[in-house]
């Protein structure tokens, strides 16, 4: 799946994904990302091995509990499970907001004419399905250039700019 | 009115080339037809019945001459010659080419104007009340608050993809013409008793499956608040609104699960986040807002004029039109006049492109060259000079626009029904004939008073049929329309939800039962009483036991 970060495709993902199939067997060296209730059970395991940690959540995961833990981790991997599922826009506002500086990633149902929307509420990275994949993708970005309310890199209204 | 700068024609002109794009990728099959439907949704683009729907923006009912021009050119080149105005006051095209649509995009934005947001799960057109500016009772004029929030809400990054739709309506005096209590969000300009002008906030009121009256979350908000605090609102709602549902994902919902109190906490509590942040508005923003709906250059003499009393003198047909069709402005020898859109025997809201250029004419000539849509599906010229009202009323009264039945049981919301929408179970349009073939004598009307009548062709009550003193509502018996009526309901300040009269009439059945109703009415009603007063006064059952009486 290309990953882009940046507006660009980027190559080497450090990040292995944990999903509920492959839990139960030992974890990975490296970058992984769990299900946000798999590090609850595990927190204190997980905090010290090697390697960076990252959550997984969508809108139905107890919300606080991340948000309790995310000056702990480098990465939240918010999950859209379908097109419609406009949760995920909150949950990024509210980490770039309460100051979280690691990556914020889109997984799930990305694609190309929500990208700009994701990133003007504070994702910085989205991993985009293989055949949802063009390069003309990258223009999603730069195709609405007017934003009044705000972003996640300048978050002052029109009227204050 | 509001003119756009060079930031807001960039914005309309970047979406229409976005949306042209996508068009081009669905046609060509790289844009699944799933998420096609939810970013043609969120540029007003139905696929209804017959063919598509476009709904264009009237953002708080405002227009210039030009863009309704532009308008009835549309109507014109890219339709059959007519558009629909709802009662969120926008227009509706009913026979668009989904191809050119773009086009029709385009041309809209060369008149500031488009379709962004009239439909989908976002924030919707806000709405005010159509005498803004010029009603002498006003508190403050609401629509630079309507601009400022439609700004804030256009393209929203974070708000795209709610739960379901929201609707945001605004209202500048303690009385309510814009329906407010029946909104996602109602906002209620007030007063304090240290005198700053702020907003009563409501949330949760709502139309459709579920009617509710909205509640009152915040007694008092300043008005520099505005935004953070709906942006407080609108991020609990996405967070924790039903999406497992669609008929209980609106936020009445949710306000009704988690109780008012709870709601109002949990606002309050993410409000901390952003309450005097970036989103705080200056004084000189709202100044800005404000500079755009300043009074116009009122003739100082148009009070002393006497050639008007003269032609109400002279001409019957011009008096009785005044009477009915024009309300009092808050500078003398003006008045408001409403473009009544309920000719007989004719769809309610419907305007053809000769219509459209000529009430754009007349506006340009006599109100300062503005037009407002309202609510119950009308349209106003509200700056009217008295001496130039019988030339308005003739100009008119030629184009079938001057039926004197604003108030009256004629003047009724009626949604598109069966006959054009894809989700209504019966038809509206033969119903509203059925009922002006009925009550098609003037002097009648005038007699019952005041009364409004809403009709739905289904549950989804784009007709506000729970609204209005007397509502009906079409649902399918067995691939047979029948009708349900309700009394006693109401979208005014003293907000009420109609009780249902009785099992559903047949539809041939519909006028001989409002006769039956209004039969009960007349009989027990007090000298002038209007009929929402004897309702409130004698209840439901004296016209159930008249309309249902010989059944039994």
């Amino acid at each position: 799946m290309p990953l882009l970060i940046n507006k660009k495709i980027i190559a080497n993902d450090s990040w292995q994904s944990i999903d509920a199939e492959n839990l139960e067997q030992a974890l990975p060296s490296g970058d992984i990302i769990v299900p946000l209730s798999f590090y609850l059970e595990n927190r204190d395991d997980l905090q010290s091995r090697d390697g960076q940690l990252g959550i997984q959540v969508n809108g139905d995961d107890d919300l606080q509990a991340l948000y309790a833990e995310q000056d702990n981790i480098a990465l939240v991997a918010v999950e859209f499970p379908i097109f419609r599922d406009g949760r995920g826009f909150s949950i990024a506002k509210h980490l770039v907001r309460t100051g979280f500086n690691g990556e914020i990633r889109a997984i799930g149902d990305v694609a190309r004419d929500r990208l700009a929307l994701m990133q003007s509420s504070g994702f910085n990275a989205f991993l985009i399905p293989e055949d949802r994949y063009s390069e003309e993708d990258l223009s999603a970005f730069t195709e609405v250039s007017v934003n009044y309310q705000g972003t996640a890199a300048d978050p002052r209204p029109i009227f204050r700019r | 009115m509001y003119q756009y700068n060079e930031v807001d024609q960039t914005l309309v002109d970047e979406r229409v080339e976005q949306y042209r794009d996508q068009t081009r990728r669905y046609l060509a099959g790289d844009l699944p037809e799933d998420e096609f439907l939810v970013l043609r949704l969120m540029n007003g683009l139905y696929i209804q019945r017959f063919a598509p729907m476009l709904r264009v923006a009237i953002p708080y009912g405002l227009m210039s001459s030009e863009q309704l021009r532009k308008l009835a050119h549309i109507a014109r080149t890219y339709d059959k010659g007519y558009g629909h105005f709802t009662t969120r006051t926008n227009l509706q095209f009913n026979w668009p080419k989904l191809e050119e649509v773009p086009d029709i995009l385009a041309e809209l934005a060369q008149v500031q104007m488009h379709a962004i947001q009239t439909s989908g799960n976002c924030i919707r057109n806000t709405t005010t009340d159509p005498y803004s500016g010029v009603y002498a009772n006003e508190l403050e004029d609401p629509r630079a608050y309507c601009e400022i929030i439609r700004q804030w809400s256009t393209l929203h990054p974070e708000f795209a993809y709610l739960p379901r739709k929201f609707k945001i309506a605004v209202t500048g005096s303690t009385e309510d013409r814009a329906a407010s209590q029946v909104h996602d969000i109602g906002l209620h300009l007030v007063q304090n008793d240290a005198g700053e002008i702020g907003f009563e906030v409501l949330v949760g009121g709502g139309l459709g499956r579920t009617p509710v009256i909205g509640k009152v979350v915040r007694d008092f908000l300043p008005k520099e608040h505005l935004l953070s605090y709906l942006d407080a609102i609108l991020r609990v709602y996405n967070l924790n609104g039903r999406r497992d549902n669609k008929y209980k994902a609106r936020i009445k919902i949710l306000v009704n699960a988690l109780g008012v109190e709870e709601f109002s906490r949990l606002v309050e509590e993410e409000w901390e986040y952003s309450r005097d942040g970036e989103l705080t508005l200056t004084t000189a923003e709202i100044e800005r807002a404000k500079g755009f709906f300043t009074p116009f250059d009122y003739d100082v003499n148009a009070a002393a004029d006497t050639s008007f009393d003269q032609k109400l003198a002279e001409d019957r047909a011009f008096k009785t039109w005044y009477e009915r069709n024009t309300v009092d402005h808050r500078v003398e020898g003006y008045r408001i006049a409403i473009v009544s859109l309920k000719p007989h025997l004719k769809p309610a809201g419907d305007i053809t492109d000769a219509q459209m250029d000529l009430v754009a004419d007349l506006a340009e000539k006599y109100s300062f060259g503005e037009i407002r849509s309202t609510h119950d599906q009308n349209l106003v010229l509200a700056d009217v000079k008295k001496s130039d009202l019988y030339s308005v009323w003739q100009g008119l009264e030629a184009s079938g626009l001057a039926r004197p039945n604003i108030g009256t049981l004629a003047d009724m919301i009626v949604c598109p029904g069966f006959d054009f929408c894809a989700l209504a179970n019966a038809k509206t349009l033969n119903i509203a004939d059925q009922i002006n073939e009925r009550f098609d004598d003037l002097d009648h009307l005038y007699d019952l008073g005041d009364i409004q009548l809403n009709m739905s062709g289904c549950i989804n009550a784009c007709g506000h049929h729970h609204v209005a003193d007397i509502g009906i509502l079409g649902v399918d018996k067995k691939g047979e329309d029948w009708y349900q009526i309700t009394l006693g309901g109401s979208s005014r300040e003293d907000a009420a939800l109609g009780k249902v009269l009785g099992k559903s009439v047949a539809a041939d059945d519909v006028a001989n039962t409002l006769e039956k109703i209004l039969e009960v009415f007349v009989d027990l009603r007090q000298e002038e009483e209007l009929f929402r007063d004897t309702f409130k006064r004698i209840g439901i059952d004296p016209f159930k036991e008249n309309v249902y009486a010989l059944a039994h």
